[in-house]
């Protein structure tokens, strides 16, 4: 291409360097495996169903689809924006219309239409974040609101029933012995990965979080980053629902609650700050894991699932007061 | 009389490179108005926050009243009766004036405040103004200059003894300015102690009675205002020998590069012209607050302009929008370096090649060993030390971190190089390297537009000067009549428009 | 120029919404209904709002003071189930205490997350939302809790003065008792000075730490008391009790006036905004309008007037010299950080 930048003789071998790092770097490298240790031993303690495969496949199939709408949390939380609460409210939607517009559109063409509403959902998360700058948080609490109120019209309140189709057949099922829900999870989880940590709109994303101004005095299309990161979280989302619902048959409006703490929690676990500039798609794949063999452990330990939810909070709450403890001492610094 | 209201002896402070003052000393007596005044970096800003207690002093001491005082903090300042006035407003806008200038200190009967006492504390202050001004209206209400009077009331309720006013003026009015003359008047016949720091010479000539001048961290003269000129202090306030920073290449100025024609935005600056051919560098003075960098970052499209136009190479840029003046050829290395210039978790190399990074990329891929091959050149030409362009660009140190953000610009290869304060807090072989590259850069045929508050800088650099006044444009001067005065009297508004 | 032209009529807009607001429904609701101005409705506006009152009047010194919480309805989940739950067991009574004191030590929670380990107020209160949200459902297991003792509470809903309930006097005189704080006391005043200028107030001496945690701990003695109102009253106990109100809550504060960056607001204008959202409700209630489609009103309504402020300080940026901004780099103020950019 000829304004691609001529490079001066390319070394193969690089200078070496020596690595840096901060006593922060080396909590969030080594948080996840650390965890996913503890956690494979006392869950190998607990229980005797623990490290079986059957049940390790199961905890993939069960938390695959939440592992999909927290890879698109990861380019929000990256991109500065922090968190999107609305996902409940856009998987609600996927599912919803994925099976209520079947008759019209037909067993593939409603799951796409799905697809798009929850796109189209997130985009205007986008507008109202990147482009007039409200607040997150409000502003995917406030459209969260909105949809799920929308969702909620389209049921009248009650459950939508979806036709069997070879579609959902083979959502529901397996390939090669692995669920489809996981497939769905690792291809995407492939594909965004290069997407972060190896493109250019990656760059702008990390850049975008990092420090919003100088990204944006740099040339970075600082609005439509941040936009476009909720428009991949809507995008996801949908799928996310659009599974579920083609793998049921069926669908409420309440089938996304809880995925946005969870979401959330696996991104954080994982090592993202919510304020933005660091984080990777590898590092919240290692914080969907963890999340989902910490549900897995107090299901099979006989503990209520609300605690699951209890744990998570904790969690959260804890990961992010040590993220702040770490920024304000790298400032001071 | 007996001692001076203020005696500040021997004052010195270093920071780590800098050394800010040198044995300075300063009095002020009750009853008089004492003008400091002294270019950008002459001192006058660390000698204000050491008698306000934020910093303190490596050496020296100060007596207020003839007794000997350690200002550790702001509060103890306050105690010994030394009132600041700020440019900057400190006022609650939400809250009347009489309870920001009783804020803090409310008068109350049992748990509820008595606003009868609010207003009357308040009132009094307001009168010694002769301000006319309501204490029941909320803050947010008021024009910028009836705020200033506010914030004057709120320092003077603390009945200080000594009064520092800093550029109170700079965004007052003709009128406004008057009504502040008549208090800081009525103030020093009270007899308090003022202190009056101001850019602005011609209001030192009116309302000083004597004047110190100030220059690189050392005191050069006191005198009285009554035999003195505004070029008189304007040559107290530069006469040094001009240093050569290097040796300025020969350049012969080519086609015009930049053309900026009659831009103006409201309240930061109004109708700038100027045009930066190619090999040339000219330069932007001006002191701290007369819109150079507004016009700087403007060009550049990071903030919007009311009317005008800029031009690059015969070619209008169209709308605002930094991407669209990059791509049009314009870079800007900003003044606010760690706000605006890098990103500090990221590496060298993925700072440095931001603004080119769809050009290195396969389809969709970044291509990392050219980035890095590209980082490593330019982070060699520019002589970064240690070269691991793999660092967060946050662990180097500032000189350093500012050859990344010009290299990052560098790299992209522009037109027109707008650099604003681009040796501010750097190290003498930093600034050195800087001067070096920028040299290259109009040698290889770039424009290159710079603001430097420092003098002998811009001045050793720079074929040509336009020299901005309060927003305006006061002067265009040529390297032939380039010299610290000429500038400086441009700089104070002393050149007729 | 045209962004700044619309900011302006925003700006003006914005200072009169609440009216504009209450205007253009009493004007919709005389049209469409024939019953709608009556003192009965009035009546059931007030009643109703009062729950959805607290939890705003709550919000309005938090968001006065720069922060916000967002456990409000979870708070009023936990301290609801708790005094049903704890009746039996101790008292109605003392089990309305305690129901109470769930709301202090949530709130005291929220305080010691947002004073001590200065995390972020959107953060740290979105995280004891979700915690709290989720022990309610773990105490209850996931089902609302029956009153045994539901003659208890029965008095908070009868009529008084024709448009009064109990609860809707405590809702009023909780307004005016904090809007005379507010508006007349030391403390009061300097939580103004907290959430407009932080520097300012620590200039001044205000402890703005002090100021912070009480707004804090207020907030949530404010939604306990929803909560043990509203549990009282229909003699349940539901774990996802709060769980739809937190957007109302912020939508009725917004509505009122009081901006989400701090500095402004009054207990007063809340009532109006809460009355207002009430009155609202009612309207599309009683034309047979389902509850998620009020949902979806006033999520919109929030997202609009959000917006609106948005475009508002926006259009005032944009005209404010630059200057100012430049000087305060070498002014010789000292620096006081000012950690709030996060929130808006």
């Amino acid at each position: 291409m000829s304004d691609m930048l001529m490079a001066p003789q390319e070394t193969t071998a690089s200078t070496k360097e020596p690595r840096y790092s901060t006593p922060g770097t080396w909590f969030t490298r080594l948080a996840v495996p650390i965890a996913l240790v503890t956690i494979i031993v006392i869950g190998a303690i607990a229980s005797p169903k623990f490290l079986t495969q059957g049940n390790l496949l199961n905890v993939l199939n069960a938390n695959s689809t939440m592992g999909l709408v927290a890879l698109g949390i990861t380019f929000v939380a990256v991109s500065g924006a922090m968190t999107d609460l609305s996902v409940p409210a856009l998987v609600a939607l996927g599912a919803l219309i994925s099976l209520g517009l079947q008759p019209t559109l037909g067993p593939v063409g409603a799951p796409i239409a799905g697809l798009a509403v929850a796109t189209v959902g997130g985009s205007i998360n986008g507008l109202l974040v990147g482009y007039f700058r409200i607040n997150p948080i409000i502003a995917t609490l406030g459209t969260g609101f909105v949809l799920l109120g929308v969702s909620q019209i389209m049921t009248g309140g009650g459950i939508l029933y979806g036709q069997p189709s070879s579609l959902s057949n083979f959502v529901g099922g397996t390939m090669l012995g692995i669920p489809v829900f996981v497939w769905m999870f690792v291809v995407v989880a492939l594909i965004l990965w290069p997407l972060l940590s190896r493109t250019a709109y990656g760059r702008w994303v990390r850049a975008t979080g990092g420090n919003y101004e100088a990204a944006r005095a740099s040339g970075v299309p600082v609005r439509f980053v941040k936009a476009l990161s909720f428009t991949l979280t809507g995008f996801l989302s949908g799928l996310c629902g659009v599974l579920i619902a083609l793998s049921n048959g069926q669908a409420r409006p309440i089938v996304g609650a809880g995925y946005d703490f969870l979401a959330l929690t696996a991104v954080v676990i994982g090592g993202t700050s919510l304020f933005g500039g660091n984080g990777s798609i590898v590092r919240t794949v290692g914080g969907v894991l963890v999340t989902a063999l910490i549900g897995n452990l107090i299901i099979l330990t006989g503990l209520p699932t609300q605690s699951r939810n209890l744990v998570t909070g904790i969690i959260v709450v804890a990961a992010v007061a040590v993220d702040a403890y770490f920024r304000r001492k790298a400032t001071r610094a | 009389m007996n001692a001076p209201a203020l005696k500040m002896t021997g004052i010195s402070k270093e920071f780590p490179g800098i050394r800010a003052l040198a044995d300075v000393d300063l009095e002020v007596r009750a009853g008089e108005v004492h003008a400091i005044v002294g270019e950008n970096g002459a001192g006058k800003s660390t000698l204000v926050k050491i008698l306000n207690g934020v910093y303190q002093p490596d050496a020296g001491t100060i007596e207020v009243h003839g007794e000997e005082v350690r200002l550790t903090e702001p509060t103890e300042a306050r105690r010994h009766g030394i009132g600041m006035v700020y440019q900057e407003l400190n006022l609650v806008p939400d809250l009347t004036v009489a309870e920001n200038i009783t804020l803090g200190s409310m008068p109350h009967s049992g748990p509820f405040i008595d606003r009868g006492r609010i207003a009357q504390s308040a009132n009094r202050v307001l009168e010694m103004l002769d301000t006319g001004l309501d204490s029941r209206a909320r803050v947010a209400t008021l024009s910028i200059s009836e705020q200033q009077l506010v914030e004057i009331a709120k320092v003077l309720r603390e009945d200080p003894s000594i009064l520092v006013f800093d550029e109170p003026t700079s965004s007052l009015g003709e009128r406004e300015t008057r009504t502040l003359f008549n208090v800081i008047r009525r103030l020093r016949e009270r007899g308090i102690a003022i202190i009056y720091i101001s850019h602005r010479l011609q209001e030192v000539m009116e309302i000083g009675d004597r004047v110190t001048v100030l220059r690189d961290g050392r005191r050069i003269e006191t005198r009285d205002i009554s035999g003195t000129t505004p070029e008189q202090m304007v040559r107290l306030m530069v006469g040094r020998e001009l240093a050569e920073m290097f040796p300025k290449l020969p350049l012969t100025p080519g086609e015009p590069v930049l053309r900026v024609e009659s831009i103006s935005a409201t309240g930061r600056f109004a109708n700038i012209s100027l045009t930066v051919r190619e090999h040339e560098i000219v330069g932007l003075g001006g002191l701290v607050g007369s819109g150079r960098t507004e016009v700087a970052r403007a060009i550049f499209g990071l903030d919007h302009i009311d009317s005008g136009r800029i031009e690059v190479r015969g070619t209008a840029i169209g709308g605002s929008g930094v991407r669209r003046h990059i791509r049009a050829g314009i870079a800007l290395v900003p003044e606010d370096r760690k706000g605006e210039g890098i990103i500090p978790e990221l590496s060298i190399r993925e700072n440095v090649t931001l603004p080119i990074i769809t050009r290195i990329t396969n389809v969709l891929i970044v291509l990392l060993r050219r980035e890095r091959a590209i980082a490593q050149e330019i982070v060699g030409r520019l002589n970064v030390v240690p070269p691991h362009v793999e660092r967060p660009i946050g662990s180097f140190s500032g000189g350093n971190q500012q050859k990344v953000v010009l290299g990052k610009w560098l790299l992209a290869k522009p037109q027109v190089l707008v650099l604003d304060e681009p040796t501010r807090g750097v190290d003498v072989g930093a600034k050195a390297d800087i001067h070096r590259i920028i040299g290259e850069f109009a040698r290889d045929g770039g424009a290159v537009l710079m603001i430097s508050s420092e003098l002998p800088e811009l001045l050793a650099v720079c074929d040509r000067i336009f020299v901005l006044h309060e927003g305006n444009l006061a002067a265009e001067i040529p390297r032939t009549e380039m010299d610290e005065e000429s500038v400086m009297r441009a700089a104070t508004g002393q050149v007729p428009k | 120029m045209n962004r700044s032209r619309a900011g302006r009529i925003a700006l003006e807009g914005i200072r009169f919404r609440l009216i504009i607001v209450l205007v253009m429904v009493l004007i919709i609701g005389a049209l469409t209904s024939e019953n709608f101005l009556t003192l009965n409705m009035v009546h059931s506006v007030f009643d109703r709002a009062s729950i959805l009152g607290l939890l705003a009047l709550g919000l309005t010194p938090v968001l006065i003071a720069g922060q916000i919480d967002l456990s409000v309805g979870s708070v009023l989940s936990m301290s609801g189930i708790t005094t049903i739950m704890l009746q039996p067991v101790i008292g109605s009574v003392p089990a309305l205490v305690c129901g109470l004191g769930v709301g202090l030590l949530i709130g005291l929670i929220n305080a010691v997350l947002v004073v001590v380990f200065k995390i972020n107020s959107l953060v740290a209160t979105l995280g004891t939302s979700l915690i709290f949200a989720s022990l309610a459902l773990l105490l209850t297991k996931a089902y609302p809790v029956a009153s045994q003792n539901p003659i208890f509470g029965l008095g908070l809903t009868q009529s008084i003065a024709v448009v009064f309930t109990p609860r809707a006097l405590i809702f009023f005189v909780i307004a005016i008792l904090m809007f005379i704080w507010l508006h007349s006391t030391p403390p009061g005043r300097h939580l103004y000075a907290v959430g407009g200028n932080v520097a300012a107030a620590s200039a001044a001496g205000i402890n703005t730490n002090w100021h912070l945690a009480f707004v804090m701990v207020l907030s949530g003695l404010m939604s306990g008391s929803a909560g043990v109102i509203q549990s009282l009253s229909n003699a349940t106990g539901s774990p996802v009790a709060g769980s739809t109100m937190l957007i109302p809550a912020i939508t009725a504060v917004v509505i009122g006036g009081t901006p989400l960056e701090g500095g402004r607001g009054s207990s007063l204008q809340t009532v109006g905004g809460v009355i207002a959202l009430g009155t609202l409700t009612r309207l599309l209630e009683s034309q047979g309008v389902p509850s998620y489609t009020q949902d979806i009103c006033s999520g919109l309504l929030l997202i609009l007037l959000i917006t609106l402020d948005r475009l508002a300080i926006s259009a005032e940026r944009a005209s404010t010299s630059r200057t100012h901004r430049r000087e305060r780099v070498v002014s010789t103020n000292p620096k006081y950080s000012q950690e709030r950019e996060t929130h808006v």
